[in-house]
């Protein structure tokens, strides 16, 4: 049987469920591999300093912030048990598995993925949406993909360089506080983790990526009822894309906890 | 019968044309079996007061709202059997100048009216450059290429949106309330670049507008939607002179602009005194 694009890139006609939006994309994304053009890269480029670059500033400082943290807030119980040099151990692992992910992904969403929904609602109440359609111009094309794949390349990025910024936070306190040498703490650091543990995080990265992004582009493409709408669906994009990702971050946690 | 001739309708000179078209929201007609046809070169305008219809019904002819029942034929293929790509096709023979515009914020106007030619045109980008010029003197805003739509005036904003809606050099020009919220001089503005691009350019137009003195300049045809005890229906429909000469009360009312008449004040049907003394 001869596979159609068509049926994905026209899923549902002009009405749009959170399925239909994602089969949408997913038919924009593989119709763009085989057509260039499809995908314009200035506007992916210029999404990705948008929703990802810019928001590296305050994704590293909260990464900084966790690190330090961690680090204090074991040396108090390890220390007890005179196992201060694991603080690093710990440090990497909770930064890498589950902490990094995590909290990019909350400071995305509240920083770009509430921005995504208030300005595709904003274009909706304009009409601009409507205008791009009657320009026989997809708005999920022109649109959508455009940030979905950003977020997709930018978020596991960012979770990198918030983990590096993070152990920054622990060997300050290791180092400055309890007085560990800096090589032992970067041996332990980067010795301990294996690299099915960074590459858990991205799995999971991965994920909220999608999670935010879909989540933000359905709120905003489906506002009604001018600014008290938009200010809706702002506020459901933050508030959902926050309880999807801790949902999904448990069953992932589960899945590779019992299965892997 | 094979399933494309199904949804086609080849009467030449026709452009538009809308057959039995009926919208209905909660078992309430707002468009009530209407039939209208567009011819090629004229200046149709729909007028209707507010809440008639007018907007639905234009939504319709664009195919972003698919209706209750009814046909309606644009360039002799039936929209409302459309695939989503079949309408893509016959849209970029049509441009569509909304009410306010519509023009994408976060680009300037020369990126607006370029829009449409990067993405349907195979054209260079300095001829593009070229042609948002052209458009843009055709509406009179030469120079205003690196400006915000925000930074814009109404009136300024309504041309840019006349521009954009030409840039593919459509055979058919939906304008929706093109001269509301303007103020006398720049509706004459609006009214000329519209009488300009129908006498000059030859683009067919189809006006939905409730400004009379607007609608009497540009139409070569009109039609009148009512409203209240008639809503959806087609009140009167003719040239202008064949309008200014319809006894219809209703439609008097509507073009001399009176507020005694068979358009009812109240648009609510209850009871004032029964609603008065309600209690909660």
């Amino acid at each position: 049987m001869k596979f159609s694009f068509e049926s994905l890139l026209n899923a549902g006609g002009s009405r749009l469920t959170y399925g239909l939006l994602n089969l949408r994309i997913l038919g924009w994304i593989l119709y763009g591999f085989t057509r260039p053009g499809i995908l314009v890269p200035s506007q992916i480029l210029s999404q990705i300093i948008r929703i990802g670059v810019q928001a590296i500033p305050m994704a590293s400082l909260v990464s900084l912030s966790v690190g330090f943290i961690l680090a204090m807030q074991s040396s108090t119980e390890l220390g007890k048990m005179g196992a201060d040099s694991f603080i690093p151990d710990l440090v990497s692992l909770s930064l890498m598995r589950e902490l990094g992910p995590l909290l990019v992904a909350i400071i995305v969403v509240g920083r770009s993925g509430s921005a995504v929904a208030a300005e595709l609602g904003t274009m909706k109440v304009n009409e601009e949406i409507e205008a791009l359609r009657v320009m026989a111009i997809d708005p999920i094309r022109y649109l959508v993909v455009p940030r979905f794949i950003a977020l997709m390349i930018m978020l596991p990025c960012m979770t990198v360089f918030g983990n590096c910024i993070g152990l920054v936070g622990g060997w300050a306190v290791c180092t400055l506080e309890m007085g560990m040498p800096s090589s032992f703490y970067i041996m332990r650091a980067m010795q301990r983790p294996e690299l099915w543990d960074l590459f858990s995080g991205l799995i999971k990265t991965a994920v909220f990526a999608h999670i935010i992004i879909t989540i933000a582009c359905y709120q905003g493409l489906n506002v009604e009822g001018g600014a008290e709408g938009v200010g809706r669906a702002t506020t459901s994009a933050v508030v959902y894309s926050i309880l999807w990702i801790i949902i999904a971050d448990t069953i992932l946690t589960g899945l590779f906890y019992f299965i892997l | 019968m094979s399933p494309t001739s199904k949804k086609t309708n080849p009467s030449s000179d026709v452009i538009l044309e809308v057959k039995d078209l009926v919208q209905s929201y909660n078992g309430r007609a707002v468009l009530n079996g209407l039939n209208f046809k567009v011819r090629k070169g004229e200046t149709f305008v729909i007028m209707g007061g507010s809440g008639c219809g007018k907007t639905t019904l234009l939504r319709i002819l664009i195919g972003a709202q698919k209706p209750t029942s009814g046909s309606v034929y644009l360039f002799g293929e039936d929209i409302t059997k459309a695939s989503s790509q079949e309408l893509d096709r016959i849209r970029l023979r049509f441009g569509m100048n909304f009410q306010f515009g519509a023009l994408f914020q976060s680009m300037t106007v020369g990126e607006n009216i370029a829009l449409p030619l990067q993405e349907h045109s195979q054209v260079d980008p300095s001829l593009i450059e070229m042609i948002v010029k052209m458009k843009l003197e055709l509406v009179g805003l030469t120079g205003f290429e690196n400006f915000k739509p925000s930074e814009l005036s109404g009136g300024m904003r309504k041309r840019v949106g006349l521009a954009r809606a030409l840039a593919l050099d459509p055979e058919l020009l939906f304008s929706d309330e093109p001269t509301s919220g303007l103020d006398p001089v720049m509706t004459a503005v609006v009214d000329q670049l519209t009488l300009d691009s129908t006498r000059k350019i030859g683009v067919t137009a189809v006006v939905v507008s409730h400004d009379m003195a607007s609608c009497f300049r540009i139409a070569t045809h009109m039609l009148m939607l009512g409203s209240g005890p008639r809503q959806g229906e087609i009140i009167a429909e003719g040239t202008p002179d064949e309008i200014r000469a319809n006894p219809d009360p209703f439609l008097q009312q509507f073009v001399r602009g009176e507020a005694d008449g068979p358009i009812a004040f109240r648009l609510s049907q209850d009871d004032y005194l029964k609603h008065l003394l309600q209690e909660g």
